[in-house]
C-alpha cells in the first residue's frame, strides 16, 4: 500500500512537470452558450432579443423613474406637489441638479438605457455575424425588433439627456470610456436603423409575433422614425444654444419629408386605426388589450408584477379598495393643470377623460366586505388627476404593492395622424394637413358637433400659422397626462413661452379673468345611484345655479400664487434647461469623458 | 523521545529523532508544565514486553505507557542497542536497572523526569553519598539546596567551580557540598531543563540556589507553511494559539476563541445570530471590494470557514501575519493565513476525553420603545401632521380625550416575545487517542445543539474525525485523516445579505415598530420599498422569513513521507473535500419578495427559494526536504524545501425558486411539498473548474543560532486569469538576529531572548469568482417582462481579460523578548503591506454593465502590534498570569485607478438614503458619508405672520432633505455656505476603522481552582445606527408604528398641546417644547446624519470561566487522570458609550465597503453554563 501511493506521488509529479501547464489551466464555462449558437437558433436568438426589453423593468429604470418623471412640468401636465421642494419636485421644475437624490444612483435609467443597448449591440453583432437575418424570416425578424429597441432607449437617452454616448458596437475595453458625441450623429444612426428595421418588420397583424401591441410592428417602427425625425430636425438646446440641427442631413425639409413619408405609408397600409371613441382608446388601455391592429402601435411590455403607470398616474385611490388591491395613496402624483379642463369644448369627448377632479375615498369595510368600498370625493381646484389611467377600468385586480403591470402605451395611431399632419402642413400647406386634423377630430366629438368642431373648425385654418398653432392646441386636447408635452415644446420652440402662458391662465383661472371669467367658484355634488361616484354640477362654464338641497357645496378657488409659480423654478429659464443633468455618479464613473456642458 | 536542547548539550542527533521531535515537542512542553504541579508516584508500576527493540524505541514506549519523559544527551546514548525487557507491574527503577545494567550510562529520576548520564562524567560522586571529596588545596567548604522554583529539591544537578574541573552533584534532596578554593570563586549549577545559574560564594558557608525552569516556549514547534519551526527560529511574523488556550472554556467556535487573542488580528463577530458571520481581518485586509478573508488551512488542506471544525479537535493554531510566512503560500496568501492543526493520536495507552457543558442563555439588550400612553399620543400627533383628519386615529383610539384610557397601561414587549426566550447551549465532545509505536489514532466526535434565543432559531453541528498514523517502516510515515461536519441552522434570523430585498423584510424593527396595544382591524398592507415601512406582526413576520441551512462538509487527507536518505525527507499530501451546502429560504405572505418579485398571479402567495450547492476540491502537494546539518557542519543550519501542489475545485449549484403556494403553505409544508407550487425557475450552474498550479521553495539558514535567514519563492498559476497574467511570482526574505545569543548579552541572566526580526515579502490574491476573463452569455429569468420568463444576457458583470494578481508587498520589522526567565514574553512589530494592482469589483456604471474586475487602485495598511505575557506568580499550587495584546492599523486607499472617489449605499432604507459610504483616495474604507446634524428648527428661525411661518433669511432651510420646514424640523448644517440644503452637504461624518483593538486574558490557579477571564476591546470606532435612524422617524409612510424612547414626548419637539390642539402661535410653541431637544419625529424620508453616527469603543468582558480540578490522587484510584468542572459567563459585561443594542456590529455585509452599519441586528444573548473535563 505504502509503495503503491508513494508510485502515485512521483508519477503525479512527473506527470504535472510535464505537460503543458497553460493547457491544465484553459478552463471552460459549461453553464453558457457561445454567441454563434444563439445567434444562429431562433429560439435562441428570441431568449436573446427579449433579454434587450428587460432593462425597461428593473429597479430604477422605466418602470420607477424614467417614465413617472419624464416629461413633467409642462403647460398642461404637472406634478401635483411641485410647490413642496424635494427631489420629485426638482425633476419637474426645471432645475434638476446632477445629485438629485431620486436620480443620483449607480442602478438609474440612465445605466438600465445603456444596459439595453448593450444588449441590443450583442443581437445586432451576433443576428447580423451568424444568422442570416432576412426579412420575412423569425431571425430577420428579431434583428428588426433589436435595431428598433434600440433605437427606443437612444430616442429617450436623447429626450432627456440631449447629447449622449453613442454606443453602436459591443463595449470593448478600448470603448469602454467614452466622450459624449453629437446627438446629430446617432439621431443619423436610429434614423437609417429604423429604416432598416421597417423592411424586417411586418406590419401589425401580419404574423403571430405582431399580433400583439408589445412587440414592434411595421407600422410603430415608422412612427418611431418619424418621430425621432420631428426631434431630430426640431429645436432644441446645444451646448451653444437653442437652435435646430446643423446638420444638412437632418434638416426640416429632409426629415419632415422622411417623417410624412412615414406618416402616409402607415397611414396608406390600414393596419392602423383611430380607436371608435377616445374612452374605448383608454378603456382598452386600462383593460390591457393587447391586440395589434388598434390605435396602440406598441407598448412597453410590463408583466402583470411590473410597471407603475397607474402607481403613479392614475385617479387616486387612498385606500386599498373595490379597484385596487395595489395600496394606498396609489395614483395621482400627477396631473393635469387647473385649466385644461376648461380649455376644452364642452363638446370634447377627450375632456372627461383626461381630466377628473375627484379621488377615491377612505374604503368603508363591513364584516362582509373586507376589502371595503370607496366613493369618490372631490378634490380642491388645484388637484386634477389624469383619467386616462383609471385602476377602475382594469378588467384585473392590482394585488403587487408597488407595481401595477400596466403597459406604457408608447405610441399610438394619433400621433402618426397628428406628425403627419404637422410634416403636411410644413411642407405642403395647410390643406395637406386638414385631413389627418380632420380625422383626429371627428373621433373625439359627437356626430352632432362634427360640424361645427370639425369641418368648420379645420377649414377656418387656412395660413401655415394658424395650422401650426392649431396643431399645438390639438397636441394639448388629444396628449394630456401621456407625457409627449415636453418634448413637443421643446422641438416648437415653444417651452417657456407656453409654460409662462399656463401660469398666466392659472392666474386668470384663480382670479376669474379673462378666458375663465365664467368658471364656476363653487362645486355642488351629490353621491349617485351606484352609491360609488360623484354626481357633479358647477364643472361646466356658466353652471352657478345651486341645482338642489341634495347636493353639496364645495367652494371651488383653491390655486394658491406659491402653486402656480412653482410650475418652473422662478430662478431658472426653462429653456436653457431643456434636459436632465447627467447624474453625478454617470460623470464619476466616465473617467472625466462625461461632462454636464448645457451651463447649469 | 523527548529531549530538552540547550546551547551547550547540543550536539548532532539522529535525523529519525528530530523528526518526531518537532511533531511532538509541543505536547511535551504543554505535558511537562502540568507534571511539574503535582508529584509523579515514584511508586507507579509498569507492565512492559519488549523483545529485541532498540533503545529508542523502549524509551517510547515507556513514555506512552507512563508520564515519564527521558531527558538525555543523544550523543552518549546508544539509542540503536538492542535490548529485550519483559516485566510485569515493575517500579522504573527495576526497569532501569535491567536496561542499563553493565553499561556507562547511570540514571537520576525526578518526579517524572529521568536523566540519564554517564557514569564516568560523575567520578567523585556516588549518587547515595552527597559528600564530596576534597580536591586539591580547598580551603572552603561551602553547602546547601538547590530548589526549583516551586520549592522541590533538585537532584543531580551539576555544580562546577567555575575555571576549575572541581565539580559535584546535588543528591535525591538537592542536597551537595563542595570545597572551592575561596569566597570569590564562582559556582556554575546547570541541570538539564534550568537555567544555568552562576553564583559567587562569597563570605558564607551555606549557598542555597533556586534553579529557573528553562523557559520553554522557544522551543515550542509552531507549524508554519509546509512544515514546522522552532519557535525561537522563526524570522516572519507568527503568532500561535495552542488547544489548551481554547480548551479553558466553553468555545462553540474556533473563531470566537481568537478573539481579542492574538495581536493584529481583528475577530469581530456581526451580530448574536449563532451563524453569524465571523469577520477575521489579519491586518486590517487589503482588498477592497473582496473579501479580505485571511486563508484558512486545516492539516494542510484549505477551507472556506472555520465553522466546520470543532473547537476541540484543535491542537494549535498559528496565524501568519507578513508575507515572508504567507509568501510560500502564494496565492491567496495575501490577507494572511490561519493554519490549523488538528489533534493527532499518541503512541501508548489509550487516553479517552470527554467535555461537556450546558448553557443558558437570555438577550442582552432590547431596545426601549413608547408605552401604550405614549404611541397614541405619537399616532395622535402622526394624523395631525399627515392627514387631513384624525379619522385613521379615531378608528383604533378614540377621541384624543379618551387618552387616559392609555395612561398606565403596559404594552406587549415584542422584543421580548421574539428575542427574549431562555437560550440553551448542549455540548458535548469525546475524544478517543491511543495507539502503538506502528500505528495510532485519534478518533474526535463533538456535538452542540444552540437552541437561540430568537424565536424557532436553532444550530446544531455534529463533527465527527478520525486521524490514523502509521510508522510503516523506519523511514516511512503514513497519514490518514477523516473529517466529517454536518450544520444545521433552522431560522431566518433578523437580517438579509443576498435575498430578494435587503430592507424590506427586516425583522427587528417589526417587533419595534408594531403597535404596543392590541388594535383590532389595524393591518396595513404598504410595503412601499422605496420608503421601506410598513407594519406587520413581529411572529408574522419571523414566520414568514424562515429558513434552514444545511452543511455537510466530508474532507479524506492522505499523507506520506519518506526519508530517503539522512536529511533527505519527501512527502506527498493528497486531499479531497466535498462541501455541500443546502439552504432553503421560505417566504410567507408578507414579505417584500412575495408582493413585489414574483409574478402578478403569484403574489400574496408564499414561495421558497432553495439552492443545493457542491463543492468538490481535489489538492495534491509534493515537497522535498533536504536539512545540511551533516554537511556543513556545527555552526551552521541550512534547510531546504521544495515543492508543488495543485489545487482544483469543481463547483456547482441548482436553484430554483417556486412560486405561489397556497395560503396558508407554512415553511414546512412548502419545502416538503415543494410540488404545490409553481416553479418560477430552476437552474443549474456548472462553475468553470477553478485550478491553481503552484511552485514553491524555502531556504533556511542560521549560523550559530544567532543570525536566521529564511527565503522563500512561489509561483502559481491560477485558471482565473489568462495568458502571461497567469502566474504570479511571490518572492519573501527574512532576517532574524538573536541579539541574546551574542556573548554581550549571553550571561545578562534575566534576559532569555531578544530578537530582531525584519522581512520583506509578496504574496498574491486571486479571490474573485471564475469566469471573468470571457463575457459569457447566461441563461436568466424574470418576471417583469410580458411575454417571456426566461431571456439570455450577457453577465451584468463585464469580463476584462487583462485581469492578474492583486500583489501585497509586506515589511515587517518585528523585536520578540523574553525576559526574568519566561516571567515577562512579548514582542512588538510594525509593518507596512501595501497592496497593489487591487482586484476590485469596480462599479462602471451607464456603460450597460453593472461593475468589472479590474486590476486597479492600491490600499495600504500600516501598524503596530504589541502583545505581551507576564507571569506573576508561578507556584506549585497557585499562579497569576496576565497576557495583553493590542494592534493599531491605518488603513489608507493609495489610489483607486482612474477614479478619486466613489460611493456606496447600504440601501438599509432602499433608496430613501442615496450613497451612504464612500471610498476615498488617500483615506481609509469605511467612511460613512452624510448630513450634519444642526438640530432642530427653533420658532425664533421664522417670521411668523399669523397664519403660515416663513424662513428667516439667511437661516438655510433643507426642505429638499427633510421635507417641509416648519418649526421643530429637523436641522441640518449648511456645509458649503450656499444658503440651502441639499444633496452637496453630505459630507463624511462618519469612519469604521478603530484607532486600535486588543484584548486581555488574566489566567489565575490555586489549589485545583482556575480562574479565566478574556476581554476585548476596541477603541475610536464609529458605528452608524441606522437603527436610532429609523426608530426615531415617522414619515407618511409608516403609520401606526410605534418609535423609540427616545422619541419620547417629552423630548421630541411637538405641534398639539394638553387639549389635542394645535399650536401655531409662536410664544405658545416655543413654551410648549421649552423642555424638549429633539426634532419632531414626522419627516419624508430617513436622513443619515452624524447624530446616528456614534462612538462604537467597548470593553467586553467575553468569557469569565472559573474551573475546579479535582486532586489527582483521589482520582487514580478511580482511573481518572483528570477532572475539571467550570462554570463560564459569556458576554458577561460591555462598557460603551454606544446606545444600540451593541457595539459589535456590522449588519450589511454586501460589500466590504460598508462596514459598522447597526440595521436590525440579531441581538446578542448573555450565557452561563456549567461543564466538565473529564480524561481518563
Amino acid at each position: 500500500m505504502k509503495k503503491v501511493l508513494l508510485y502515485i506521488s512521483i508519477i503525479t509529479i512527473g506527470f504535472l512537470t510535464s505537460c503543458n501547464t497553460d493547457e491544465f489551466l484553459d478552463t471552460e464555462a459549461k453553464s453558457t452558450l457561445d454567441e454563434s449558437i444563439i445567434f444562429s437558433n431562433a429560439g435562441l436568438a428570441k431568449g436573446a432579443v427579449d433579454g434587450i426589453k428587460v432593462p425597461f423593468g428593473e429597479t430604477n429604470s422605466y418602470r420607477g423613474r424614467f417614465l413617472p418623471w419624464y416629461g413633467l412640468n409642462t403647460d398642461v401636465e404637472w406634478y401635483n406637489t411641485s410647490q413642496t421642494a424635494s427631489a420629485n419636485t426638482e425633476l419637474c421644475n426645471y432645475n434638476t441638479t446632477s445629485t438629485n437624490t431620486n436620480m443620483n444612483l449607480t442602478n438609474n435609467v440612465w445605466a438600465m438605457m445603456y444596459s439595453g443597448i448593450e444588449r441590443a449591440n450583442i443581437c445586432i453583432r451576433g443576428l447580423r455575424t451568424y444568422g442570416n437575418p432576412q426579412p420575412g424570416t423569425e431571425l430577420g425578424y428579431l434583428l428588426g425588433e433589436a435595431l428598433t429597441l434600440r433605437a427606443v432607449y437612444y430616442g429617450d437617452l436623447l429626450k432627456a439627456w440631449g447629447d449622449v454616448p453613442a454606443r453602436f458596437e459591443p463595449i470593448t475595453s478600448e470603448t469602454l470610456y467614452i466622450p459624449k458625441s453629437s446627438r446629430d450623429v446617432i439621431y443619423k444612426q436610429l434614423i437609417k436603423d429604423l429604416g432598416e428595421a421597417a423592411d424586417l418588420v411586418p406590419w401589425p397583424g401580419a404574423t403571430s409575433a405582431t399580433s400583439n401591441v408589445e412587440r414592434v410592428n411595421k407600422a410603430f417602427v415608422k412612427g418611431l422614425r418619424a418621430r425621432l425625425a420631428m426631434a431630430a430636425s426640431g429645436f432644441q438646446q446645444y451646448p451653444d444654444g437653442i437652435r435646430r440641427s446643423n446638420d444638412a442631413d437632418l434638416s426640416v425639409e429632409k426629415m419632415y419629408k422622411l417623417a410624412l413619408d412615414e406618416c402616409r405609408s402607415v397611414i396608406s397600409s390600414g393596419t392602423a386605426h383611430l380607436e371608435s371613441s377616445f374612452e374605448t382608446l383608454w378603456r382598452k388601455y386600462n383593460k390591457e388589450d393587447l391586440t395589434a391592429g388598434g390605435e396602440s402601435l406598441w407598448q412597453i411590455p410590463f408583466a402583470d408584477g411590473r410597471g407603475r403607470m397607474l402607481f403613479t398616474f392614475a385617479v387616486r385611490h387612498t385606500t386599498i379598495d373595490q379597484f385596487q388591491g395595489n395600496g394606498a395613496n396609489r395614483g395621482g402624483a400627477a396631473g393635469p393643470l387647473p385649466f385644461v379642463f376648461y380649455d376644452y369644448n364642452k363638446a370634447d369627448t377627450r375632456r372627461d377623460v383626461t381630466c377628473v377632479p375627484y379621488k377615491y375615498g377612505t374604503a368603508v369595510k363591513t364584516t362582509s366586505d373586507p376589502i371595503g368600498v370607496a366613493k369618490q370625493e372631490l378634490n380642491d381646484l388645484d388637484t386634477w388627476y389624469f383619467g386616462k389611467y383609471r385602476y377602475e377600468w382594469m378588467s384585473r385586480y392590482v394585488t403587487s404593492a408597488n407595481d401595477d403591470g400596466v403597459d406604457k402605451l408608447y405610441m399610438r395611431y394619433a400621433e402618426v395622424l397628428l406628425i403627419a399632419a404637422e410634416a403636411a402642413n410644413e411642407l405642403e400647406g395647410p390643406s395637406a394637413a386638414a385631413p389627418y386634423l380632420k380625422e383626429i377630430r371627428k373621433r373625439a366629438f359627437p356626430t352632432a358637433s362634427q360640424a361645427t368642431m370639425v369641418e368648420t373648425y379645420v377649414n377656418a385654418l387656412t395660413s401655415k400659422t394658424a395650422m401650426f398653432n392649431a396643431i399645438v392646441d390639438e397636441h394639448k386636447f388629444e396628449f394630456t397626462g401621456e407625457m409627449e408635452r415636453k418634448q413637443a415644446l421643446i422641438r416648437w420652440n415653444l417651452l417657456k413661452a407656453k409654460l409662462d402662458e399656463a401660469k398666466t391662465k392659472m392666474t386668470n383661472l384663480q382670479a376669474r379673468t379673462g378666458e375663465y371669467a365664467d368658471v364656476p367658484s363653487t362645486l355642488y355634488f351629490k353621491t349617485a345611484a351606484d352609491n360609488v361616484s360623484l354626481t357633479i354640477y358647477g364643472l361646466n362654464r356658466g353652471e352657478i345655479t345651486n341645482p338642489g338641497v341634495d347636493y353639496t357645496a364645495k367652494t371651488w378657488v383653491k390655486l394658491d400664487a406659491l402653486k402656480i409659480s412653482t410650475l418652473y423654478d422662478a430662478t431658472i429659464n426653462p429653456d436653457t434647461h431643456q434636459f436632465w443633468p447627467i447624474w453625478k455618479v454617470f460623470i464619476d464613473g466616465s473617467n472625466g469623458q462625461l461632462v454636464n456642458d448645457y451651463g447649469y | 523521545m523527548k529531549k530538552i536542547i540547550k546551547g551547550k548539550w547540543l550536539s548532532p542527533y539522529l535525523p529519525k529523532i528530530s523528526l518526531k521531535m518537532k511533531l511532538t515537542t509541543l505536547l511535551l512542553i504543554l505535558s511537562l508544565v502540568r507534571i511539574q504541579a503535582s508529584t509523579y508516584s515514584q511508586n507507579t508500576k509498569l507492565t512492559l514486553n519488549v523483545n529485541n527493540t532498540s533503545v529508542e524505541q523502549l524509551f517510547n514506549k515507556i513514555e506512552s505507557v507512563s508520564e515519564y519523559r527521558f531527558l538525555f544527551e543523544s550523543s552518549l546514548i546508544d539509542l540503536d542497542r538492542k535490548v529485550s525487557i519483559n516485566v510485569e507491574k515493575k517500579k522504573i527503577v527495576e526497569i532501569l536497572d535491567k536496561v542499563f545494567k553493565g553499561t556507562d550510562i547511570s540514571y537520576t529520576i525526578n518526579d517524572r523526569q529521568i536523566l540519564l548520564v554517564k557514569k564516568k562524567e560523575q567520578p567523585s560522586v556516588s549518587i547515595t553519598n552527597a559528600e564530596v571529596k576534597a580536591v586539591d588545596q580547598q580551603d572552603v567548604k561551602v553547602s546547601g539546596v538547590v530548589k526549583d522554583a516551586q520549592g522541590m529539591p533538585v537532584p543531580g544537578v551539576n555544580i562546577m567551580e567555575k575555571g576549575t574541573k572541581n565539580s559535584v552533584q546535588t543528591d535525591f534532596d538537592g542536597k551537595y557540598s563542595i570545597r572551592v578554593k575561596g569566597s570569590n570563586s564562582v559556582l556554575v549549577f546547570s541541570f538539564i531543563g534550568y537555567e544555568t545559574l552562576s553564583k559567587t560564594v562569597g563570605q558564607g558557608n551555606t549557598l542555597n540556589v533556586v534553579l529557573k525552569d528553562e523557559h520553554s516556549t522557544l522551543n515550542e514547534v509552531v507549524v508554519i507553511g509546509y512544515g514546522t519551526a522552532k519557535k525561537g527560529d522563526l524570522t516572519g511574523s507568527v503568532v500561535s494559539v495552542s488547544g489548551d488556550d481554547l480548551k479553558k472554556t466553553n468555545m462553540t467556535n474556533v473563531a470566537e476563541a481568537l478573539t481579542g487573542r492574538v495581536a493584529g488580528v481583528q475577530v469581530t463577530s456581526s451580530e448574536g445570530s449563532p451563524d453569524a458571520a465571523i469577520n477575521i481581518r489579519i491586518r486590517g485586509g487589503g482588498s477592497l471590494t473582496q473579501d479580505a478573508s485571511p486563508l484558512i488551512i486545516v492539516d494542510g488542506f484549505p477551507i472556506a470557514s472555520l465553522n466546520d471544525i470543532a473547537p476541540s479537535d484543535i491542537e494549535s493554531i498559528t496565524v501568519l501575519k507578513d508575507a515572508s510566512s504567507t509568501a510560500i503560500y502564494g496565492s491567496r496568501g495575501a490577507n494572511g493565513v490561519i493554519l490549523v492543526t488538528t489533534k493527532k493520536g499518541k503512541d501508548g495507552k489509550i487516553s479517552v476525553s470527554y467535555n461537556s457543558f450546558y448553557g443558558l442563555k437570555k438577550i442582552a439588550n432590547t431596545i426601549d420603545v413608547l408605552n401604550p400612553e405614549e404611541y397614541a399620543r405619537l399616532q395622535y400627533e402622526y394624523v395631525n401632521r399627515f392627514e387631513t383628519d384624525d379619522s385613521s386615529y379615531q378608528k383604533y383610539f378614540g377621541q384624543w380625550s379618551d387618552r387616559d384610557l392609555y395612561a398606565g397601561m403596559k404594552g406587549n414587549n415584542w422584543q421580548k416575545q421574539i428575542y427574549g426566550r431562555l437560550g440553551e447551549t448542549r455540548s458535548r465532545d469525546l475524544g478517543i487517542r491511543g495507539g502503538t509505536d506502528k500505528m495510532n489514532f485519534n478518533f474526535n466526535y463533538a456535538h452542540i445543539d444552540e437552541k437561540t434565543i430568537m424565536l424557532g432559531s436553532q444550530y446544531k453541528r455534529n463533527n465527527l474525525s478520525l486521524g490514523l498514523r502509521n510508522k510503516a517502516s523506519d523511514k516511512i510515515d503514513l497519514s490518514f485523516t477523516m473529517r466529517y461536519s454536518d450544520t444545521q441552522i433552522n431560522g431566518g434570523g433578523t437580517n438579509e445579505q443576498n435575498a430578494k430585498s435587503v430592507s424590506a423584510d427586516a425583522r427587528l424593527r417589526h417587533s419595534v415598530g408594531y403597535s404596543p396595544i392590541p388594535l383590532p382591524g389595524l393591518t396595513t398592507d404598504n410595503t412601499d420599498e422605496a420608503v421601506a415601512g410598513y407594519l406587520v406582526n413581529p411572529f408574522v413576520a419571523v414566520a414568514d422569513n424562515d429558513r434552514l441551512q444545511t452543511r455537510k462538509n466530508f474532507n479524506v487527507l492522505g499523507g506520506i513521507s519518506y526519508k530517503i536518505l539522512p536529511g533527505l525527507q519527501l512527502g506527498s499530501d493528497l486531499g479531497l473535500d466535498n462541501y455541500n451546502f443546502e439552504d432553503y429560504r421560505f417566504y410567507g405572505r408578507s414579505t417584500f419578495y412575495v408582493n413585489n418579485q414574483v409574478a402578478a398571479e403569484n403574489q400574496g402567495m408564499p414561495a421558497l427559494a432553495l439552492s443545493d450547492k457542491k463543492n468538490v476540491t481535489f489538492r495534491i502537494a509534493n515537497t522535498v526536504n533536504y536539512d545540511f546539518k551533516k554537511v556543513i557542519g556545527e555552526n551552521h543550519s541550512l534547510k531546504l524545501l521544495a515543492g508543488q501542489e495543485l489545487i482544483k475545485t469543481n463547483s456547482t449549484e441548482l436553484t430554483s425558486e417556486i412560486n405561489g403556494f397556497p395560503v396558508f403553505f407554512d415553511f414546512e409544508n412548502a419545502k416538503n411539498l415543494s410540488s404545490q407550487g409553481k416553479a418560477l425557475f430552476t437552474q443549474t450552474t456548472y462553475a468553470p473548474e477553478d485550478k491553481l498550479l503552484s511552485f514553491f521553495g524555502r531556504l533556511n539558514y542560521d549560523y550559530k543560532n544567532r543570525y536566521l535567514f529564511t527565503a522563500t519563492y512561489r509561483a502559481d498559476g491560477s485558471s482565473k486569469f489568462l495568458g502571461n497574467n497567469r502566474w504570479g511570482y511571490f518572492p519573501s526574505a527574512a532576517v532574524a538576529w538573536k541579539l541574546s545569543e551574542e556573548s554581550f548579552l549571553k550571561d545578562v541572566s534575566w534576559l532569555k531572548l531578544l530578537k530582531l526580526r525584519a522581512s520583506y515579502g509578496q504574496a498574491g490574491n486571486n479571490n474573485i469568482p471564475t469566469g471573468q476573463t470571457s463575457q459569457l452569455y447566461i441563461p436568466n429569468t424574470t418576471t417583469w417582462i410580458n411575454g417571456f420568463t426566461s431571456f439570455w444576457s450577457a453577465s451584468k458583470v463585464l469580463a476584462n481579460p487583462d485581469l492578474k494578481w492583486e500583489t501585497t508587498i509586506t515589511q515587517n520589522f518585528g523585536l520578540d523578548y523574553d525576559l526574568f526567565n519566561g516571567k515577562v514574553i512579548g514582542s512588538v512589530e510594525v509593518y507596512k503591506n501595501i497592496t497593489k494592482d487591487l482586484l476590485i469589483n469596480f462599479p462602471v456604471p451607464g456603460t450597460g454593465y453593472d461593475t468589472q474586475y479590474r486590476n486597479m487602485g492600491e490600499t495600504q495598511n500600516t501598524g503596530v502590534e504589541a502583545s505581551l505575557s507576564i507571569t506573576v506568580i508561578n507556584k506549585p499550587n497557585y499562579g497569576l498570569n496576565f497576557s495583553l495584546n493590542f494592534g493599531v492599523n491605518k488603513n489608507r486607499i493609495n489610489s483607486l485607478g482612474v477614479m478619486s472617489d466613489f460611493g456606496q449605499s447600504t440601501a438599509w432604507a432602499s433608496t430613501a438614503i442615496g450613497d451612504d459610504y464612500v471610498v476615498r483616495v488617500g483615506q481609509p474604507l469605511g467612511l460613512m458619508y452624510g448630513y450634519k446634524s444642526d438640530g432642530r428648527y427653533e420658532v425664533s428661525d421664522f417670521d411668523y405672520n399669523g397664519t403660515s411661518y416663513t424662513l428667516k433669511s439667511g437661516v438655510p432651510s433643507n426642505a429638499t432633505i427633510v421635507g417641509t420646514v416648519s418649526p421643530g424640523v429637523m436641522k441640518l448644517k449648511d456645509v458649503n455656505g450656499d444658503g440651502k440644503v441639499d444633496a452637496s452637504d453630505q459630507t463624511v461624518i462618519g469612519n469604521a476603522n478603530p484607532k486600535h483593538t486588543g484584548g486581555f486574558v488574566i489566567n489565575a490557579n490555586a489549589y485545583g481552582f482556575d480562574l479565566s477571564a478574556a476581554f476585548n476591546y476596541s477603541f475610536g470606532n464609529d458605528i452608524y445606527n441606522a437603527n436610532k435612524v429609523e426608530f426615531t422617524t415617522a414619515t407618511e409612510n409608516t403609520q401606526y408604528r410605534n418609535l423609540s424612547t427616545q422619541m419620547a414626548s417629552d423630548n421630541r419637539w411637538t405641534n398639539i398641546n394638553a387639549a389635542g390642539n394645535v399650536v401655531t402661535d409662536p410664544a405658545e410653541l416655543e413654551a410648549l417644547n421649552a423642555n424638549t431637544t429633539l426634532w419632531s419625529p414626522f419627516m419624508r424620508n430617513f436622513v443619515f446624519s452624524d447624530w446616528a453616527v456614534e462612538d462604537g469603543s467597548f470593553l467586553r468582558l467575553n468569557t469569565l470561566s472559573l474551573g475546579y480540578t479535582l486532586p489527582a490522587d483521589a482520582l487514580s484510584k478511580v482511573g481518572i487522570t483528570k477532572l475539571r468542572f467550570y462554570a463560564t459567563a459569556n458576554n458577561v459585561f460591555v462598557i460603551t458609550k454606544y446606545s444600540g443594542l451593541d457595539p459589535e456590529v456590522s449588519t450589511i455585509r454586501r460589500t466590504p465597503l460598508t462596514p459598522g452599519v447597526d440595521y436590525s441586528p440579531f441581538p446578542r444573548s448573555r450565557q452561563v453554563s456549567l461543564g466538565l473535563n473529564l480524561n481518563f
